[in-house]
């Protein structure tokens, strides 16, 4: 059976939680092709101009420099073009303002980033199954 | 004399808020560069593959367990600057009901009999629950936790006065030496090593912050048959503050 894999966008200005999300990734055998932005800006940029086709989930964090990931998801939203994209926020941050703008902007799943690579792995193994869902 | 009084308590005020600030500042922003080392241990780890010299995983070991601490010494310190500001939930609690969830939730008590005993005229008021809540829960877990008996027991009474619950808990466990008796309430002080009980030595610190702020108090004294008793009292009325 062949089945087109979605495409998936992180948004991650942290080298290190970029490399968490590849590693994770690979861990779960997840083959879907991921596109990595630093920023709001660079995001949408790459969903105005590059990333064909569109991608079905962004993965997304809350403190970036320009432009950071509430503000993005505003502007994304408005968007009709992406108003659709299934957003899961990735944050340090566990402040009640943070989750409820997030969800405000109706986004699929708030992960709080981990201190272990484990926890971050059974999180992304969950989103899989949820992800295959999308690809049908 | 009104001013200067005025003046005073607004500065502390100001004091009080930068401070917070700064410990929450602290705690959140060092806590992503800390994650890196984690993560990036575990995947040199990972990459070393399987037959990684012994003391090379020891090591690994321990740099884990270390910033594994750091970040329960940040999520505490944390947790103290936000006791005036989070989990404000001001509802009804029943006092038998919370106990028995707190020995509930707490671990390691495979071994341990609690006794409880209340003397309540009302077994329900409204108060800070979570407040209250993490205040039993940090010391009845302390009797458990620090206490080497093969058969452990807590005594756990509370009493209802005209103004106040006391809250008594008492432990047959190891007890604290009087000399270090004060300093059981400072944050991370850990009577014994932390590599011996790995434990953060917040709880007791934060507990202490919450007391205060709900005017009243905790006090530890030594249990004349061994083990420790930790007597709080909280008061039936709080004044809610902003």
């Amino acid at each position: 059976m062949t089945q087109k894999l979605v495409n998936i966008l992180l948004v991650e200005d942290d080298e290190v939680d970029v490399m968490n999300v590849k590693r994770a990734f690979a861990k779960n055998n997840i083959k879907n092709e991921l596109f990595v932005a630093g920023n709001g800006v660079e995001a949408l940029e790459m969903l105005n101009s590059s990333i064909v086709p569109l991608p079905k989930i962004i993965i997304l964090d809350i403190n970036m420099p320009k432009m950071n990931g509430i503000e993005f998801l505003k502007i994304m939203r408005e968007d009709d073009r992406f108003k659709n994209i299934s957003v899961f926020v990735m944050t340090t941050s566990n402040e009640d303002s943070d989750k409820i703008n997030a969800y405000n902007l109706n986004v699929a799943g708030y992960i709080l980033k981990p201190l272990s690579f484990e926890k971050f792995l059974s999180s992304v193994a969950t989103l899989k199954n949820f992800w295959q869902l999308c690809e049908l | 004399m009104e001013e200067p009084d005025t003046k005073c308590q607004a500065k502390l005020e100001s004091l009080k808020k930068e401070f917070e600030d700064f410990i929450y500042i602290i705690s959140h922003d060092m806590k992503t560069p800390m994650r890196a080392i984690s993560n990036i241990s575990n995947w040199i780890e990972e990459d070393l593959g399987a037959t990684i010299n012994p003391s090379i995983k020891e090591n690994f070991n321990l740099l884990k367990n270390r910033v594994q601490r750091l970040e329960n010494m940040m999520n505490a310190m944390l947790e103290l600057s936000r006791v005036e500001r989070y989990d404000m939930d001001f509802i009804e609690v029943n006092i038998p009901k919370l106990i028995d969830e707190i020995i509930f939730i707490t671990k390691d008590k495979l071994n341990t009999e609690f006794h409880i005993s209340l003397h309540l005229k009302n077994e329900n008021f409204i108060t800070y629950i979570k407040k209250l809540e993490k205040v039993l829960l940090s010391v009845i877990d302390n009797s458990v936790r620090f206490n080497n008996n093969i058969k452990k027991n807590v005594y756990i009474e509370v009493v209802e006065t005209d103004i106040n619950y006391e809250f008594e808990i008492k432990d047959d466990g190891l007890g604290v030496e009087e000399a270090v008796k004060d300093k059981i309430f400072d944050i991370f002080y850990t009577v014994h090593s932390k590599d011996v009980l790995d434990t953060t030595g917040s709880g007791l610190a934060i507990s202490d912050k919450i007391l205060k702020f709900v005017g009243g108090n905790i006090e530890y004294k030594k249990n004349p048959s061994g083990g420790s008793i930790f007597k709080m009292i909280w008061p039936k009325n709080i004044e809610i503050k902003k």
